[in-house]
């Protein structure tokens, strides 16, 4: 259950949340939502696959975490083993709201059910005495911002997608040293002979659309499922 | 191989006295030589005293050393964190007359361009709060780390308040479970040397002995060892350091109340208070001259302060433990195969917490200039005792500094001023500072007790004058410093919880604890 409010230093004065890394704030998740504006970032140390919603049949990227649910392989107690954690998890418990008319700008919203809610006094103050924002929510609402509008912005990528049909449904097996094997199935990748295949037309105005540099960012991530498989094979031998 | 540990080896550490300097020596050199054989032997009617319950940030490196938990140290000496000492009227007295003198040093860059950045700021926030992100955390009774940091690391630097008692409870426990210490409960009754005139036995009541290759006196003011049997002469400093009196009590507090992140020392007529937070209650005393104040006056003064600070608090009640001290230091602090620690080597009021880190540094030396045989009692007792001649000397000069400095008209403040009081290096180091700020220039040695940046800390908290060598335009990178000094605040005062949260929350989460909540 959530419980979506409205941030205001009314009501949240003294809220604190939880910024550090664990699986009980929720990180114990094998994928996160990835925009494309962060597929460069994103890159540097994840697999970025791509799932459709069976009912819409819309596209969403995914950064890969593990091979099942629950099992984020980054995750090692309190740390998260990884320079960058998308704007998707470093956002929480906060998220981007709409005014009650549906119009304007983006409201701060924050989930109080969400495990971050910090209930004993300790975690990272939203606001401070005076009820300015503090550090922590300038920069979560910087990232609120981009997060908003890089998914505004994700509609015309993937309609770019389906026009060249660069995506194709892809199965990955996970061999493991124990001789134990995992798959990974229901994913979506770039379909690299699609994208070699292109005409110098097509990539002008895929590259004019600000679309070109994402698509190979996706690309080069995949050379990250090996790491994953390193650290899934670690985990497995660790017990 | 058939070499056993004979007594050539020099081995044997004898111990004599328990306090907080006793079990301290125990502990660590039996942590860093353990080849030692450690004995500590005391009387089991003697008290400690028990005053210094304020510690320097060294106490983590040295109970980290020694291998107890932080978490345990907090939970069993009802400890609480101290990030540094804030003096409130030593300056002139007035209302809101008070500087903060943190653990964490200023900004880092060079210091006569930070100074003159600070200058250029139109109404300038006091030096400690422009310089560092740390007097703003202790203005709001913020821990300086969060419970999930590794034990003993800090967002900023920190030692401790403690329960004196309680600490040397935790120290004899761990000396003797974990680190193989002998513990022998008996008054001494005679000392006996050898032709060389080195000490070799400990005559107990009981009749037994305990012979031993090398000595620590840790007998408090009686210094049985090292004044008594060797003779070192005591060298007395209430020439230049006044006070000879306290009056201590301890007041108990609230559940729920904030626990402050400093001492607070608040001068008065003729003396000054202290003011030491623990969870559970709040350790005050007027240290006091004689000279200048009788016993009664000071009492009076001591009930204002708590009826003014302590709410609810009962000083009908107060019965008031009064201490009278001596100044001063041994003139050979290490004589033949005997070493003082502690009281018996000196004494100096508590202003600056400096009791437990001249133990930790005086074992620190030891340590690291530890016997092996008598050829070398000589040669590490000269160095030994240069070096801590000079180290009670800086001491002596850091705490006159904090009286030097003020405006206050008493008779006691205008006395402490009287340039006959103020030791030469003191005077020379005064014309320095008007030319130039402190600078580890002025402090060459390893281990300065007092560092450029708690002078520098002192100096402009006081408002003493710009050094002529900040005379110059403010630029840009020292701006940038004091900017981010500000939003390293910002960001602190927002992710630290409050004393009180940090140590409650300790010790919900006690072990013992959680295991009667489970059975219940």
């Amino acid at each position: 259950m959530s419980n979506h409010q409205i941030l205001n230093t009314a009501d949240h004065a003294e809220l604190r949340v939880h910024t550090g890394a664990g699986a009980e704030f929720g990180d114990a998740a094998m994928a996160a939502l990835v925009v494309p504006e962060e597929f460069r970032q994103a890159q540097a140390h994840y697999p970025i696959v791509f799932r459709r919603d069976a009912e819409s049949g819309a596209f969403t990227g995914l950064a890969l975490f593990g091979f099942e649910n629950g099992e984020n392989l980054f995750l090692d107690g309190d740390t998260w083993d990884a320079r960058y954690r998308p704007l998707s998890i470093a956002i929480q418990p906060f998220l981007v709201g709409q005014a009650p008319d549906g119009e304007g700008e983006g409201q701060v919203h924050v989930d109080m059910a969400h495990p971050r809610i910090a209930r004993n006094g300790e975690g990272t103050r939203v606001f401070d005495e005076h009820g300015k924002p503090t550090p922590m929510l300038e920069t979560i609402s910087e990232q609120l911002g981009q997060l908003h509008g890089g998914y505004q912005a994700s509609g015309s990528f993937y309609d770019a997608l389906a026009r060249y049909q660069l995506l194709e449904p892809f199965s990955f097996e996970v061999p493991l040293s124990n001789g134990s094997k995992h798959s990974l199935v229901g994913f979506h990748m770039i379909d690299e002979e699609k994208l070699r295949a292109l005409d110098g037309d097509a990539l002008g105005s895929l590259h004019a659309e600000g679309h070109l540099l994402p698509i190979f960012m996706a690309v080069a991530s995949l050379s990250n499922l090996s790491e994953l498989v390193v650290r899934k094979d670690a985990k497995e031998n660790r017990g | 191989m058939a070499r056993g540990h004979m007594a050539s080896d020099f081995n044997r550490l004898v111990i004599v006295g328990g306090g907080t300097a006793g079990w301290l020596s125990a502990c660590v050199m039996a942590a860093r030589l353990p080849q030692l054989e450690v004995t500590l032997v005391e009387a089991p009617d003697i008290p400690t005293i028990g005053v210094g319950e304020g510690s320097w940030p060294t106490l983590r490196d040295t109970l980290a050393t020694i291998g107890i938990d932080e978490s345990e140290f907090l939970r069993k000496c009802d400890a609480s964190f101290k990030q540094g000492s804030r003096f409130d009227g030593w300056v002139d007295g007035s209302e809101g007359d008070n500087y903060h003198h943190p653990y964490t040093p200023p900004a880092p860059g060079h210091v006569a361009q930070l100074l003159a950045a600070w200058q250029a700021v139109s109404d300038p926030a006091p030096f400690a709060e422009a310089l560092c992100a740390q007097a703003s955390i202790c203005d709001r009774d913020l821990a300086p780390r969060q419970r999930t940091m590794p034990p003993y690391a800090g967002a900023l630097n920190y030692g401790y308040h403690l329960d004196a008692g309680k600490l040397v409870a935790l120290l004899a426990d761990h000396a003797v479970s974990n680190l193989r210490v002998r513990h022998i409960q008996a008054r001494v009754t005679q000392l006996e040397t050898d032709a060389d005139g080195l000490l070799e036995r400990v005559v107990l009541q009981d009749g037994g002995h305990v012979d031993g290759d090398f000595f620590i006196d840790c007998t408090g003011m009686a210094a049985r060892l090292i004044g008594e049997q060797m003779g070192s002469r005591w060298i007395d400093r209430s020439d230049v350091s006044f006070n000879d009196r306290a009056l201590a009590v301890q007041v108990p507090v609230e559940p729920g109340s904030p626990v402050a992140s400093q001492t607070i020392g608040t001068a008065h007529e003729a003396g000054w208070l202290w003011d030491i937070g623990l969870p559970t209650r709040r350790g005050i005393g007027c240290v006091y001259s004689s000279r200048f104040m009788t016993d009664d006056a000071a009492a009076r003064v001591l009930t204002e302060y708590v009826e003014a600070s302590v709410p609810g608090a009962d000083t009908a009640g107060l019965e008031p433990r009064k201490l009278q001290f001596a100044t001063g230091h041994r003139e050979e602090f290490w004589k033949k195969n005997v070493l003082a620690i502690g009281l018996s080597a000196g004494f100096i009021e508590p202003l600056e917490a400096s009791a437990i880190v001249l133990i930790e540094l005086s074992l620190k030396a030891l340590a690291e200039g530890y016997p092996h045989s008598p050829a070398a009692l000589q040669p590490l007792a000269d160095r030994f005792n240069t070096l801590f001649l000079y180290r009670w000397a800086r001491v002596v000069d850091f705490l006159k500094l904090h009286y030097v400095l003020s405006t206050r008209d008493e008779p006691y403040w205008r006395a402490q001023r009287d340039p006959a009081t103020i030791p030469a290096s003191l005077a020379a180091q005064l014309q320095l500072w008007r030319d130039h700020a402190p600078s580890p220039a002025d402090f060459p040695q390893v281990d300065e007790i007092f560092s450029a940046a708690s002078h520098q800390y002192i100096l402009y908290g006081m408002g003493f004058p710009i050094p002529a060598e900040a005379n110059r335009a403010p630029e840009q990178p020292a701006m940038h410093r004091l900017a981010e000094v500000a939003e390293r605040g910002r960001a602190l005062a927002a992710a630290l919880p409050s004393n009180r949260t940090y140590l409650d929350a300790l010790t919900a989460s006690a072990p013992g604890r959680a295991a009667q909540g489970e059975t219940a």
